[in-house]
């Protein structure tokens, strides 16, 4: 139990990292990715390649997820430079289907369908199986307290203050003089190395990887992680990343208690219970769990 | 803070309790436990369901009749959805928690591959239906076993057929999948070994036209074309080739020219004369019998008669080991399918047998479920089969 414990909490805070990246630039910077899955992907295959292919050490593949993730997001902010909301929704949910396409067909690099098993974790042979789970989840939390505490600086700055100023109104934030276009490229980049480093840490954690672990379905999990969460909130969105995975792992255990029903109604009762959690929360709490609370203004001219 | 009055502690509360609560209030037994993972929901949706069901009336039986070493079976039944990420999760669960010894009717090869490291990793002893040839080359220490024939076996068998019919131009049709390019290499040797020329290319199985890929099959002028896609793009696929007035042999995968296609195609010219194969289920054995009484159809596809025999097998194996854990399945279960004895269908028989200190030879509902060391089966009957209007007719099984 402890184990199952563990492991569901490691893929709880990977959800976490995923929530922050988008939550920067969906909550921050008002941009709609909807390829997260993507650059999950990219991060996970540059960090799975290095290891396996390249022989490199694990943390060499966890800095080169971050570099290849970031790299991405540049080349995909830069060519849509000119497209906003649903356009940019669009485009980067292409973005996410060419990487799983290209992880598919290109058998040479990411030995396509087959997918890359076998991926090191860090002392995994040396654990063993029982301990590893209780040394990568503390791995894992640092990361994720590191970046949390990185988003609540880049919250509270004055760089923060610009990204929102973007969010709210483009146009206003360029007249008052900001830089419209490098800061929404420089957070695009962020959010995708972050993401791309929940996919190296994903990787390595249950040692492999393939195209269909990249579909959208998890793009959408965490919209619904950050929307439940609190959309603009770093802490709302990690709570609700932990919540949507207590959702999805805890419903298999209470329709296991209702009795006298079929394994594929239990299947579908148990997706039946996850969507009302949800909805019920979105109903109760429109703004998520822990709304975004933007600071007032400072008095001009008040207290010395 | 609100008018309906949930705060966020609550909320964070009973988030935490939907987590722990279930824990506490599952009774505590001493039942051996064994689990399905087959897709309920997913593009496996139309097969999982009736394995769980045939795997749960084998279960069933074998408790009525007293369990194994003196013990009640308990199966437990988790959707894979077929996901990996979900099949990965579940299977989580299913080691962790349930403490299962054996997992059972992982169908498709992404997830099997997904799952496979954490039933070694555990020694929780592993039973697939799918078919990708990577699975057995995984270094996975005899915990897996296979009743699926592998994609050369497979794919030798249909070129055999097409040749038999008299195919000499033969081409290859298959989405990117870990059997797609081993699928095109088998055909094209066998097609070369008799003289034939082969061509192929894989597709991807999302889209939803096949134009350019038909007029690409057309330019090679083949006699004879391998579908071998999955329903939902091999109804496009058909389409498209009667569309471009194609005239040769067609022959798909029984899992994809089924009575769905046929019915979601809803012209019967379309896919007159196609032929399907699979590798059949034990035609005519009495383990089939039962299979097609508990599933209660009268066809039982070959998914749900290896899962009948994976349960068997599972069951059988311990009985002979005296103990109940994956390592002793692991190393009892080739002495319960083959090496001679009694021939038994069924486990309640075998289990009696066993008892009785006699030696057992499983004969199952999909094939003699004879394993090599790589976990492969050594042998498998194939079904070739015709759709003549609207209707799939049985041409021959050999």
């Amino acid at each position: 139990m402890l184990n199952y414990l563990l492991f569901i909490a490691t893929i709880g805070s990977i959800y976490g990292l995923l929530a922050l990246s988008l939550n920067l630039i969906w909550g921050g910077t008002g941009m709609v990715n909807l390829g997260l899955a993507g650059f999950f992907a990219v991060g996970a295959y540059a960090s799975a390649l290095t290891t396996t292919t390249g022989h490199m050490p694990i943390l060499a593949g966890w800095v080169l997820a971050l570099i290849v993730g970031g790299a991405a997001g540049l080349v995909v902010v830069l060519s849509t430079t000119r497209l906003r909301e649903d356009y940019l929704a669009i485009v980067t949910l292409g973005f996410a289907e060419v990487v799983r396409l290209v992880a598919s067909n290109e058998i040479w690099l990411t030995r396509g369908t087959d997918g890359i098993s076998g991926i090191p974790g860090p002392w995994r042979v040396a654990l063993g199986r029982e301990y590893f789970n209780a040394v990568y989840l503390p791995i894992l939390l640092v990361v994720l307290l590191l970046v949390y505490w990185l988003m609540r600086r880049i919250d509270g700055s004055p760089y923060g203050r610009a990204l929102r100023a973007i969010r709210e109104d483009a146009q206003v934030a360029q007249v008052a003089g900001k830089p419209v276009l490098r800061f929404k490229a420089q957070a695009f980049a962020l959010s995708a190395a972050i993401a791309g480093l929940a996919g190296a840490l994903y990787g390595h954690f249950t040692s492999y990887i393939a195209p269909d672990l990249f579909l959208p379905l998890i793009t959408v999990y965490i919209f619904l992680a950050v929307a439940s969460g609190g959309v603009g909130s770093p802490a709302g969105a990690l709570v609700g990343a932990y919540l949507l995975i207590a959702l999805l792992e805890s419903a298999r255990f209470f329709v296991e208690l209702i009795p006298a029903v079929t394994a594929v109604q239990r299947a579908a009762l148990k997706e039946l219970l996850i969507a009302v959690a949800l909805i019920l929360v979105l109903r109760l709490m429109p703004k998520g769990l822990l709304p975004e609370r933007i600071p007032r203004a400072p008095l001009v001219g008040g207290k010395p | 803070m609100n008018r309906l009055a949930i705060g966020r502690r609550t909320a964070l509360l009973s988030g935490v309790a939907a987590v722990v609560a279930p824990a506490v209030l599952r009774a505590q037994g001493e039942p051996i436990r064994i689990a399905t993972l087959t897709p309920l929901t997913g593009a496996g949706g139309p097969y999982g369901p009736v394995m769980a069901k045939v795997a749960a009336a084998v279960v069933d039986e074998v408790n009525a009749a007293g369990g194994v070493l003196g013990r009640k079976v308990q199966l437990v039944s988790e959707d894979d959805q077929t996901n990996p990420d979900a099949g990965v999760r579940a299977a989580r669960k299913l080691i962790d928690v349930d403490k299962v010894s054996a997992i059972m009717g992982t169908w498709a090869s992404a997830v099997t591959t997904a799952v496979a490291p954490l039933c070694w990793e555990s020694k929780t002893f592993l039973c697939t239906v799918s078919g990708a040839d990577s699975i057995t080359l995984l270094p996975h220490q005899g915990y897996l076993v296979r009743t699926q024939p592998n994609t050369v076996l497979q794919v030798t068998r249909c070129g055999e057929f097409l040749l038999s019919l008299g195919a000499k131009k033969a081409y290859t049709l298959v989405p990117q999948t870990p059997f797609a390019q081993r699928s095109i290499e088998v055909l094209g040797e066998t097609m070369k070994k008799a003289g034939g020329t082969h061509g192929g290319q894989i597709y991807d199985d999302k889209k939803t036209t096949y134009r350019t890929e038909v007029d690409q099959t057309m330019r090679f002028a083949p006699d004879a074309i391998f579908c071998a896609g999955y329903t939902p793009d091999t109804i496009v696929l058909l389409k498209d080739l009667y569309r471009a007035g194609y005239k040769g042999k067609i022959i798909g995968q029984a899992y994809a020219v089924n009575q769905k296609l046929i019915d979601q195609i809803g012209q019967n010219e379309v896919v007159e004369g196609v032929y399907t194969y699979a590798p059949s289920v034990a035609e005519g054995s009495t383990a089939l019998e039962r299979v097609k009484k508990m599933s209660g159809l009268a066809n039982p596809d070959p998914y749900t008669s290896q899962v009948y025999d994976h349960t068997n097998m599972v069951l059988m194996a311990m009985a002979v080991a005296k103990a109940t854990t994956g390592t002793a399945i692991k190393d009892n279960i080739r002495k319960i399918t083959q090496g001679g004895g009694k021939t038994v269908d069924n486990a309640v028989d075998g289990l009696k047998a066993i008892a009785a200190g006699e030696k057992v030879d499983y004969t199952g509902a999909s094939g003699p479920c004879d394993f090599d060391d790589k976990g492969d089966i050594l042998d498998c009957k194939f079904r070739y089969e015709q759709v003549k209007a609207g209707k799939a007719t049985l041409v021959k099984v050999a």
